[in-house]
């Protein structure tokens, strides 16, 4: 196939796709009363007038991102005359569109210079999976700003195949403080930076020895970086916008009753246990399973042998194991599965590939149609419907999961360290 | 204690000198066909210790009952709220308690057993123990502080509401869905007007009848130091009224009866009164009169109707829908340079809601779409993700301005027979489990009305029939002019049933039990493979590099 020859050629075509979605948006918009563009596209925009008029983004009931978002898209509070009101009401979509192109571009370049992939190759599996991936492009060109986390973590991986500890730990930050969740991922590069990689001097074998050997200069200095782009782009937030910015982006995140049917296997529990009907409190350690995960044995076992299937892993585990779970969540490890996809048994085996697609798809299938019969049909469908439906979910994440451990320690990855 | 007894007849309506007669110390009234309106005005000092409490506690305190039955309003009595029992209240200092008002109204309410009703109080929220099961009582807290400036902010209203509009509006407005006002009759027995009373039994037989009312309207403000309390009957009951009024026992009380018919004034605003009026015991003879008044309430001089519904299947967003025949909806007989609109006031229990980001747009499709115009105010409890225990307030107020069909729609030759229907999308809040896996939230249907507002910004003159503190009345200039439609149905509360967690006590098969260790047998199951998947990786391979393959750290 000769499109897949030409970077280019993949490349116009994706931002062709984002190009006709946006047009076709805005013509929806303009035309239906049922809109194209994502109701949070309305809350950053909301936001981002009020950031224009110099009063605070919280001033947004809902509001809980870093007020950063707002500040990009200012410029969609521009006012004009007709056909420029509806240019700079996109600036936004266009903003997240071109992350998820820029993204798609940093994994074929991470692919092709740290994974000794051909350029077709390469070009094939990031547009399979990312680039010309309808749900990708149809959640960005929708206003919804998870495009831009996946540029943020490409870059960190990227910075990070490329040796490059101080802008990795730059972009870790700023992550963290866009949406919590990257921090799983410091502990990962944390680990993978050993002597070895850092290209420092090998130490002795005294326990001594080895715990100074751990501190390598890249693992300093990724640390300081991470910890000094989070703390000073939160004191700035902090200076500015007060205690509103701490709750709305934080708090919020760590308090919230989601008692509302998601796809989390603890769905139903939470609501049983907001509602006092609970006698115990397991969802209270909910916490547990998933940062033992995702934080200690993940990083611990898979991030030296292969850090992007690691962070693919940790991403999973965090999303399966989380207590409120939507489908946008589903898109945090799309952006890693290029570099998993090509050396794993679910490619190797497609028998096993296959019915692994068939299950995830079944499980969420299952839980669509009881959500459906609850949110549309008002039946009480919360058990044994979205009860079985979000533990089978659950399940089948985990047997994926499994196999993607099992692939991330015996697969995988060849890195070339940049010279 | 004054009594003011009101019929009202219509103009078709038959009367004989014999249905009314007056002597010396008694006014008595046979078989008469009206609508009748009882207003017995008190004295602080003359209320029980417990009452008085709480009065003297309030700078104002207007409580507004309407029945969900379907009743025919009769000028000048043609104000309707949505039924229920709203408070309107502002305590004589902004920050003290409400504590006493809060004690007073439970007694009032009563609430049922599982009624999904939101205490007026202070309290912590507090579950019983027995919780998704019968016998709950629900606990929250807190009326609605309806502050004027930011009922103005957050409206997002262009050309935004003058806030001098809301002068007159109480600050804490409170509703509950409250069917029977037995509880309050009661408490009026029992405790207001007690037995050991001289008219003791007289009052008893006059608080039961407010059992009949199609509304009752309770009143008092600090400055004048007097209670109100108001009954409407708006038909009679069956063979009319009979009934005889006698001359107070007492110097200080009086009786005042009339009996009169209303039609249209000479101006547009006014109303034009006749009949027969008398203080029993004082007059000698019902006295003839002809009186007229401006009046802010204005009956429609066609009849006009709408229907509330919501379209099944209502899921957990339900679309409030109110119809209306088109030939209901001709511009009321307003003066001419008066601007009028279609306006609806919601009041929506905490149950159910509106997303005001969503009803506060400009988006010209949406609005056509559901024949809206605009939202114009709201105020309340706007949280869009709470569920209904978290919620402490009781619920929220939207007024609406709904379109209207084009003139030229009316100008074709046939009429089109078809229904005019505005939708209002709203949303569900989660409530608590119950056996059935169902609960339903009683929503109340919401008044229509045409607001016809004067350019001139005078005062409305007071008249003995005004009626305000209605909530949505305040909303509007004090010049602008009121015409309800009628509400057309049995029962003017709309049952949505709200699919809830499905919890059984006892040996029932959906038990909390199963949901609580069947997520944590499946977690920790879950949880367990990947630690053996992770532990056989790191067995076979140890947690260091990979060091199989020899490519790696080549370099090119």
């Amino acid at each position: 196939m000769t499109l897949f020859d030409s970077p280019a050629r993949v490349f116009l075509a994706a931002a062709a796709l984002r190009l006709v979605l946006l047009v076709y948006g805005g013509w929806q918009d303009a035309h239906s009363a049922v809109k194209y563009t994502d109701i949070d596209y309305m809350v950053f925009t909301d936001a981002a007038r009020y950031v224009a008029k110099g009063e605070s983004p919280y001033a947004r009931d809902t509001y809980r991102y870093t007020p950063l978002l707002a500040w990009m898209l200012v410029p969609t509070a521009w006012e004009g005359a007709a056909p420029w009101s509806t240019l700079s009401f996109a600036f936004g979509k266009v903003l997240f569109a071109l992350s998820d192109v820029l993204a798609g571009w940093l994994v074929v370049q991470l692919l092709v210079r740290c994974y000794r992939f051909p350029v077709e190759r390469a070009l094939r599996y990031v547009a399979a999976v990312w680039l010309w991936n309808p749900m990708v492009a149809n959640i960005s060109t929708r206003g919804s700003s998870e495009g831009l986390l996946g540029v943020l973590v490409a870059a960190l991986l990227w910075a990070t195949l490329t040796k490059k500890p101080i802008l990795a730990g730059l972009i870790l930050g700023l992550a963290v403080h866009f949406k919590i969740y990257p921090f799983i991922y410091g502990v990962s590069i944390l680990w993978w930076w050993d002597a070895e990689r850092d290209g420092s001097a090998m130490v002795g074998s005294g326990l001594l020895s080895k715990a100074l050997g751990f501190v390598t200069p890249s693992r300093v200095k990724f640390t300081v970086a991470a910890l000094a782009s989070f703390v000073a782009l939160n004191l700035v937030m902090y200076l500015q916008y007060g205690q509103p910015f701490l709750h709305h982006t934080f708090f919020h995140h760590l308090t919230r009753i989601d008692h509302r049917h998601n796809f989390s296997p603890y769905s139903t529990l939470l609501y049983l246990s907001a509602a006092g009907g609970a006698e115990t409190r397991f969802e209270a350690l909910a916490f547990l399973p998933q940062l033992i995960l995702v934080v200690v044995a993940l990083p611990l076992v898979l991030a030296k042998k292969s850090l992007a299937t690691a962070m693919l892993a940790q991403t999973f585990t965090f999303v399966t194991f989380n207590k409120v779970c939507t489908s946008q969540y589903f898109l945090w490890y799309l952006i890693l599965l290029p570099f998993y996809l090509p050396s794993s048994s679910l490619i190797r085996k497609p028998a096993l590939g296959i019915s692994a697609a068939i299950l995830w798809i079944a499980g969420q299938a299952l839980w669509l149609h009881q959500g459906y019969n609850l949110e549309f049909l008002g039946l009480s469908s919360f058990v044994p419907g979205l009860f079985l439906a979000g533990l089978f979910f659950f399940a089948v994440n985990v047997w994926i999961l499994g196999i993607v451990v099992r692939d991330g320690g015996d697969g995988g990855e060849i890195t070339v360290a940049e010279k | 204690m004054k009594q003011r007894i009101t019929f009202i007849q219509r103009v078709d309506a038959g009367f004989d000198p014999q249905q009314a007669v007056l002597t010396a110390s008694s006014l008595s009234v046979r078989g008469l066909d009206a609508a009748r309106e009882d207003r017995i005005t008190v004295g602080l000092d003359e209320l029980p210790e417990e009452f008085r409490a709480v009065l003297e506690q309030s700078h104002e305190l207007h409580l507004r009952w309407a029945s969900e039955r379907s009743f025919d309003a009769v000028a000048p009595f043609s104000s309707r709220v949505s039924p229920g029992l709203h408070v309107h209240y502002t305590p004589l200092e902004s920050d003290s308690s409400s504590e006493a008002l809060c004690t007073l109204l439970r007694k009032v309410v009563a609430p049922n057993k599982d009624a999904q009703y939101k205490d007026c109080s202070k309290q912590e929220v507090f579950y019983d123990h027995s919780f998704p099961f019968e016998g709950t009582t629900w606990l929250c807290s807190a009326c609605v502080r309806s502050d004027p400036e930011t009922a103005v902010q957050n409206s997002f209203i262009t050309p935004p509401l003058r806030s001098t509009q809301f002068a007159s509006s109480a600050s804490l407005q409170y509703y509950t869905y409250l069917p029977s006002i037995q509880s309050l009759v009661r408490y009026i027995q029992t405790t207001v007007w007690d037995h050991s009373r001289a008219d003791g039994p007289e009052c008893h037989t006059r608080a039961d009848a407010l059992l009949s009312a199609d509304s009752v309207d309770i009143d008092y403000d600090s400055i004048s130091h007097a209670l109100t309390v108001s009954g409407l009957w708006t038909s009679p009951p069956t063979g009319g009224w009979t009934d005889q009024f006698q001359k107070p026992e007492s110097a200080a009380d009086q009786i005042e009866f009339g009996l009169l018919g209303a039609d249209a004034g000479l101006e547009p605003e006014e109303i034009k009164m006749g009949g027969l009026l008398a203080v029993v015991g004082h007059d000698k003879k019902l006295k003839p009169t002809m009186f007229s008044f401006p009046s802010r309430h204005q009956p429609l001089t066609e009849p006009s109707t709408y229907t509330v519904s919501f379209a099944p299947p209502t899921g957990l967003h339900p679309t409030m829908s109110i119809s209306m025949p088109r030939s209901s909806l001709r511009r009321p007989p307003a003066p001419s340079d008066a601007t009028c609109a279609l306006h609806t006031y919601l009041t929506l229990p905490s149950t159910i809601f509106g997303d005001q980001y969503q009803l506060a747009t400009t988006d010209t499709l949406f609005l056509e779409s559901n024949n809206l115009v605009a939202l114009r105010a709201l105020a309340g409890e706007m949280d869009l993700e709470a569920p209904d225990w978290v919620v402490q307030r009781w619920g929220s107020n939207w007024l609406l301005e709904l379109a209207t069909p084009r003139e030229t729609e009316d100008a074709t030759t046939t009429p089109d027979p078809s229904n005019w229907t505005a939708t209002i999308p709203l949303h569900l809040r989660y409530l608590p489990p119950s056996e059935t896996g169902h609960r339903t939230a009683h929503i109340p249907w919401p008044v229509v009305f045409w607001a016809c507002t004067a350019e001139d910004d005078t005062k409305m003159g007071v008249n003995p029939f005004d009626r305000t503190n209605l909530g949505w009345d305040s909303l509007f200039g004090p010049r602008t002019l009121f015409y309800q439609l009628q509400p057309a149905g049995d029962r003017l509360v709309e049952e949505v049933d709200v699919p809830v967690l499905r919890l059984e006590g006892g040996d029932g098969y959906f038990r909390g039990k199963y949901i609580e260790f069947g997520t944590c047998i499946v977690i920790s199951l879950g949880f367990l493979w990947v630690l053996w998947r992770l532990a056989c990786v790191a067995w076979s391979s140890g947690v260091g590099n990979k060091r199989t393959k020899g490519v790696h750290d080549k370099k090119e």
